[in-house]
């Protein structure tokens, strides 16, 4: 026999056969597909729903698809939920949007997602709210309000699921230990620095217990910061969104503020890792923080009350965040309505999770509900949630670039910003320069 | 006898084209995902870099605007400067104390066995799992590093909270982690000098440092070399610990250009500037790539 000739026949053997199983391998991967396909229109209609809630709020929140799911078994329609990580969630939304994979709906932040709105990644809402059903009226003026983006023709662009705001969470070991009246919290910024030095432990110069919870970097001081400005006189923007840092030096006052909590009434320590570890840990004595710190300190039996944020400036604000659901374009339009007749179900069934899993509710048939008070928690460490609702009025900053003037934010640009302040690198004037400078850009961006 | 030659070598020549043919197509099966998956992302980012882009929509051509901005955003200057005095701790640290422990191992000492198994075990913990156990162990209050250190009269030193040592606390657990690699590279280096060299020279009457010094190292310096880039790479390239142990705070003291990178594209969504700073510190990595390798070989 000829070798070349086997060779040949060999290589062209294989090349047939290569050819054979690549179209064989080809069929085999897409019979399944075109199986599935067929097999599917008889299945339920499936909403696929992204979450970024992974902690006791997220396990509330499971119960609450589960719920959804037990309710509708045989009505044809089904949610999936898949956790994304919050810090890559509007990567990710972006990302499986522009391949045309969007989720149906997911967790939102009230004026967080501008871009979203500008990119027509979410959809306004309205037409099919009036669609479904859904009782705008029963939401809180607020929580409306804050679902819209005036931008882009004030429409709605998420359905409000709950109100948080940021109250202090007050250990009550402490207040024992110090011999004060847990009954009559710090209303104002002179009794809270009075409880704060009657709470810390020192060793020498060195803070060991804080009497305020605080961290040399991240949300902490940043919120606190926020907060306070705020309550001094200072605005983010003005409210026609068209001027940065109205009245600055109230804005300079409080970084003093937050600073004098180190380093002048020493009630803090900048030597905290993880606040929330510190406070469950008792390494801190009062720690603003928001409702969804509320499971996991019940659970390890923290003894601890939670009060209404001291007013501290002429102002009585706090920070608001509002989480809702967003709805995300898809190719085929007619998913929006199974959609919104699912997120009206849960809206409509929050009671659970806006008195168990996170803040209050922006309905108010909910919150007249007889049991909404004993419902959940108990009212001595959830009630200064719902009641603080009604001076919690710092949001977001409805604009493109919106997340630079976050206060609750442990590295954007303003908390990046304001950590050269707590280090000492950078002053106070120059921090004020840099943040009016950024955020004005960001104002004029649009 | 000239026919038959001719047909031979047509013969040959359709062969050598159809088995050049085989050979393109074998390659391509690693090719083509390469092309795919490796260059072409890469040629992309290039172009992304030169554009403002979010993933949603088509990227807009912006010419040299993101690295202008790069070159004057005062945090891509913090960025890169720490990654340098990483470079400053990390692999010099790295490089010696993986040579010394490899040269322990390879002297066969008692438990030398268990030493090799443990020194090597760091690497092949992930960099979170080991960021996480950092972050207690260095803790100021509560950590280990700041209870044993108590004993010998030190304060405790704020290694992940303050400007000034955070940067020393993630190199701390950087040089834990890059260790194991380091060491087994030189034990492995060690391993094979020829001993009949070491008799001579000890014959010859060097002593210890001198069979180091002029034996043991000679030998040593294409793994030095190696040890030394893969190290410097890695360190330019560090995220994971400073993500998991001070998300680059506080105040940028710890922040590394990827983990900068990463804040500009997945949590900012600006592609095009994060791409071009990822093309500025592409440009760093192969530049001092080059300059240490040839500085290297040329002693070699």
């Amino acid at each position: 026999m000829d070798l070349t000739s086997l060779n040949k026949s060999t290589f062209a053997l294989n090349r047939r056969t290569l050819l054979r199983s690549a179209a064989a391998a080809g069929v085999g991967l897409a019979v399944p597909h075109i199986w599935t396909g067929r097999a599917s229109a008889a299945n339920p209609i499936e909403i696929v729903h992204w979450s970024w809630l992974s902690a006791s709020d997220g396990e509330v929140w499971a119960k609450m698809i589960a719920a959804f799911n037990d309710a509708h078994k045989d009505k044809g329609v089904q949610i999936r939920m898949e956790v994304v990580p919050e810090e890559q969630y509007v990567t990710k939304v972006l990302a499986a949007s522009a391949t045309g994979k969007a989720p149906d709906f997911g967790w939102g932040t009230a004026g967080k997602s501008a871009q979203l709105a500008r990119d027509e990644v979410i959809i306004p809402l309205d037409d099919l709210i009036a669609g479904s059903g859904l009782d705008l009226a029963d939401f809180s003026t607020t929580s409306i309000a804050g679902s819209r983006y005036p931008k882009y023709d004030n429409k709605v662009f998420m359905i409000p699921m709950d109100l948080m705001s940021l109250q202090p969470e007050i250990n009550l070991d402490h207040v024992k230990e110090a011999g004060l009246d847990a009954s009559k919290p710090p209303l104002d910024g002179d009794t809270l620095l009075e409880w704060a030095m009657a709470m810390t432990k020192r060793e020498g110069d060195k803070v060991t217990r804080s009497g305020i919870m605080m961290t040399g970097s991240g949300v902490q001081p940043t919120v606190t910061w926020g907060i306070v400005a705020e309550q001094m006189g200072f605005q983010r923007a003005s409210d026609d969104l068209k001027t940065a840092c109205v009245n600055p030096d109230a804005g300079k006052a409080a970084m003093q503020w937050v600073l004098d909590l180190f380093d002048k009434h020493m009630v803090s320590t900048r030597d905290v890792t993880d606040r929330y570890k510190a406070f469950g840990t008792g390494q801190g004595s009062i720690f603003w923080t928001g409702p969804w710190t509320l499971a996991g300190y019940v659970a390890q039996k923290l003894p601890f009350k939670t009060v209404l944020f001291p007013k501290i400036g002429a102002k009585h604000v706090t920070y608001l965040e509002m989480g809702g659901l967003e709805f995300y374009k898809q190719a085929d339009p007619g998913r929006h309505e199974a959609t919104m007749a699912a997120v009206k179900w849960l809206s409509d069934n929050s009671f659970l999770w806006t008195t168990v899993g996170r803040g209050a509710s922006p309905r108010k048939s909910i919150l007249e509900r007889p049991d909404y008070k004993t419902a959940g928690s108990p009212w001595d460490i959830r009630g200064a949630f719902v009641d603080g609702m009604s001076f919690a009025t710092i949001g977001e900053i409805p604009v493109v670039n919106g997340p630079n003037f976050t206060i609750y934010s442990g590295g954007n640009f303003l908390a990046k910003t304001l950590e050269g302040v707590w280090s000492g690198q950078t002053t106070i004037d120059a921090a004020m320069q840099q943040i009016q400078t950024q955020w004005q850009s960001d104002l004029d961006e649009g | 006898m000239t026919t038959a030659i001719l047909q031979g070598q047509a013969d040959f020549g359709a062969e050598r084209h159809q088995t050049d043919r085989a050979g393109y197509l074998l390659v391509a099966f690693f090719a083509l995902p390469f092309f795919l998956f490796n260059i072409l992302p890469v040629l992309f980012g290039v172009y992304v870099s030169f554009t403002r882009w979010s993933i949603v929509g088509t990227p807009k051509w912006v010419g040299l605007d993101n690295f202008h901005k790069a070159f004057t955003d005062q945090w891509v200057a913090v960025a890169f400067k720490n990654v340098f005095l990483y470079g400053l701790v990390i692999v010099p640290c790295v490089t010696g104390l993986g040579l010394l422990f490899a040269l322990f191992v390879n002297k066969r000492y008692p438990l030398s066995g268990l030493a090799r198994t443990l020194f090597f075990a760091p690497t092949v913990v992930s960099a979170t799992v080991i960021g996480l156990v950092w972050v207690w162990m260095l803790d100021t209050q509560y950590g280990l590093v700041n209870y044993y250190l108590s004993f010998l009269g030190f304060d405790d030193i704020p290694w992940l909270t303050s400007t000034r040592w955070s940067l020393i606390g993630i190199s701390i657990a950087s040089v834990w982690w890059d260790l194991g690699l380091a060491f087994v590279l030189f034990l492995a280096a060690l391993q094979d000098i020829p001993g009949e060299i070491i008799d001579a020279a000890r014959v010859d009457g060097a002593n210890r440092w001198q069979r180091f010094k002029h034996v043991i190292l000679p030998h040593l310096r294409p793994v030095i070399s190696m040890v030394v880039t893969l190290q410097l790479i890695s360190t330019l390239r560090i995220f994971s610990q400073v993500y998991v142990m001070t998300n680059g705070g506080p105040a940028s003291s710890s922040s590394s250009p990827i983990h900068y990178i990463y804040n500009l594209a997945i949590v900012r969504n600006l592609f095009g500037y994060a791409a071009a700073v990822s093309l500025l510190l592409f440009v760093l990595i192969l530049a001092i790539t080059v300059v240490q390798r040839f500085l290297l070989r040329e002693r070699a």
